[in-house]
């Protein structure tokens, strides 16, 4: 359904991705994994529109992804969650959905909206101020909902869980479990936790200094020495 | 002393509301594109000119040719949009040689095909008295722009919050990266608000054109006031933009009654300067916003 060829990135002198390729099916949970700066976000802003790649080819189902702008994208059925959360101000918990919804998908289903608020455990705090209002988890969670009423294809989750203390971190991890398995929603997660990625994903790529340098399941990369080296070596410094 | 004070805060409260109509657009045009249409007050003076022609040359009631202006002040403006679309780089700042520019061609294709003569109404029907209890003293054209105004204001805030083309339109105002990975195609909306301020422009041209006089240079002054109407509501809150434009139409009407004509357009400036001083925020802001 994605593939990326050859994509590389430069940040003035920096290269942040080089020749990456990345390749999610249908249906796939893929886990992106490296370092800290390793270029996982920078991936995710290659394939929403965020960011555009020095060299290197895009496809998403049938369209050349490269040459379609930000909203066309999140159109065709990419939608993606922030490390930090991102609500549009102003509007209320809700309101930040059905905006999502109207503008992602063309048409308004307040029973869907409903089911995304109850999903997400957000029903009470629905008509709260979706800037103000909310704890950190709530944040986490509308990101996820905003993604998920734009009914994507593909759904892009950036540190969803980081920040979360251990049971909403359990928890967050069976919510987007079962999301995956009750809609067969293709998912990539980037994720620091070796545990939560092991539960949740077939398949893992780690990236270390902007290089694919592992594509495998999660139990073979977690066996590689020289994977858990770069792995662990950034992470404590 | 009591009478005068009364007569100056109903003639600022009339003046006011169209006032409102005009910084109103400026600051949906900076909410969708963070830009300040510096071209802004020459719209609304280039809508009371089109009226003006109207009436004199085919004439045809100003209130008639306001659809006839909309559409007029619409074209130009989307053309002013076109052209800052087409600014590539550091799209704040050039945009704002680009719109002061244009300000100046417009102001000067008024005097050109205009001349500049003061221009008004020739319709008597605007022009006549409405009192109130011997008291309040006002024309029929300033009371029926008043109410215009006021339910013209009141359709923005309506659009904006119940509709989806003004929900994307805060939306975008509020973040357009966010908006855009919604789903959301910025220029479109971009584009609405530029034609939400055209409309808003041309009644509050038109209410200027029966209500009072018209010269060329009208435009800049407009362009001004509403800027720092817009300040003074603190960006992007409409009961703000409203109850800011009043204040500084009432202000203005007590600077003329109290001190002299010739202040009035310096009043607005010092009250800027004041709240900028005082409360950056704007003086109905809450703290300053992020994003
Ligand atoms: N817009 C940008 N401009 C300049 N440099 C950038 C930009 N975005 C990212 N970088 C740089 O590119 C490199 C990769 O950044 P990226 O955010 O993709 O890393 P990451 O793997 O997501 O890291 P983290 O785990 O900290 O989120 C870093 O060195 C970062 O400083
Ligand atoms: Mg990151």
């Amino acid at each position: 359904m994605l593939q990326l060829e050859d994509i590389s990135v430069a940040f003035g002198g920096l290269a942040a991705l080089s020749n990456v390729n990345l390749r999610v099916d249908n249906g796939e949970f893929v886990g992106l994994v490296g370092p800290n700066g390793a270029g996982k976000t920078t991936v995710f802003n290659v394939i929403s529109g965020l960011v555009k790649p020095t060299a290197g080819n895009a496809r998403f189902i049938a369209m050349d992804l490269l040459k379609q702008p930000i909203h066309a994208r999140a159109r065709a059925g990419i939608a993606r969650t922030f490390q930090i959360p991102q609500p549009l101000h102003e509007l209320t918990v809700r309101q930040n959905l059905i905006v999502a919804q109207k503008f992602g998908t063309g048409h308004s289903d307040p029973k869907r909206i409903d089911e995304i608020l109850d999903f997400l455990g957000l029903t009470e705090r629905a008509e709260r101020n979706a800037a103000n209002d909310l704890a950190l988890t709530e944040h986490k969670a509308l990101e996820v909902g905003k993604a998920l009423a734009t009914d994507p294809k593909l759904l892009l989750l950036d540190e969803a869980l980081a920040g979360l203390e251990t049971t909403g971190k359990r928890q967050f991890t069976q919510m987007i479990k079962q999301l995956h398995e009750e809609t067969g929603l293709a998912i990539v997660i980037i994720e620091h936790d070796i545990e939560t990625i092991s539960e949740l994903c077939q398949r893992a790529v780690v990236l270390d200094f902007g290089k694919v340098i592992a594509d495998e399941t999660p139990e073979r990369i977690f066996r590689d020495p020289e994977v858990m080296r770069s792995y662990t070596g950034e992470r404590s410094a | 002393m009591f009478e005068l004070t009364l007569q100056a805060l109903y003639s600022g409260l009339l003046t006011g509301t169209y006032y409102a109509l005009v910084a109103l657009g400026l600051a949906l045009v900076f909410g969708t594109m963070k830009i300040i249409n510096l071209a802004h007050g020459e719209l609304v003076l280039l809508a009371a000119y089109v009226a003006y022609t109207a009436e004199s040359q085919w004439s045809l009631n100003p209130l008639a040719a306001i659809p006839f202006a909309m559409v007029v002040v619409s074209v130009v403006a989307i053309a002013v949009y076109l052209l800052i679309d087409r600014i590539k780089k550091d799209r704040e700042l050039n945009s704002l040689i680009l719109t002061f520019g244009i300000g100046i061609i417009l102001t000067n294709f008024v005097l050109l095909v205009w001349s500049a003569d003061i221009r008004s109404t020739t319709t008597p029907w605007f022009q006549q008295a409405v009192v109130f209890g011997d008291l309040l003293f006002s024309s029929r054209s300033e009371i029926l722009f008043f109410l215009i105004s006021v339910a013209l204001v009141g359709a923005t805030w309506w659009w904006l919050s119940q509709t989806w083309y003004g929900r994307a339109t805060r939306a975008v105002s509020s973040d357009r990266k966010a908006a855009m990975l919604m789903g959301v195609n910025p220029r479109q909306t971009e584009i609405l608000s530029f034609v939400v301020a055209s409309i808003l422009a041309t009644v509050a041209g038109i209410a200027i054109f029966t209500g009072q006089v018209i010269e060329p240079s009208l435009g800049h002054a407009l362009t001004v006031k509403a800027f720092i109407i817009t300040v003074l509501a603190g960006m992007g809150s409409i009961p703000g933009v409203l109850l800011g434009a009043i204040l500084i139409g009432v202000v203005e009407a007590l600077t003329v009654t109290y001190f002299s004509s010739s202040l009035q357009e310096l009043t607005g400036m010092v009250l800027f300067l004041v709240v900028l001083l005082l409360r950056p925020q704007g003086l109905f802001g809450f703290g300053v916003r992020r994003g």
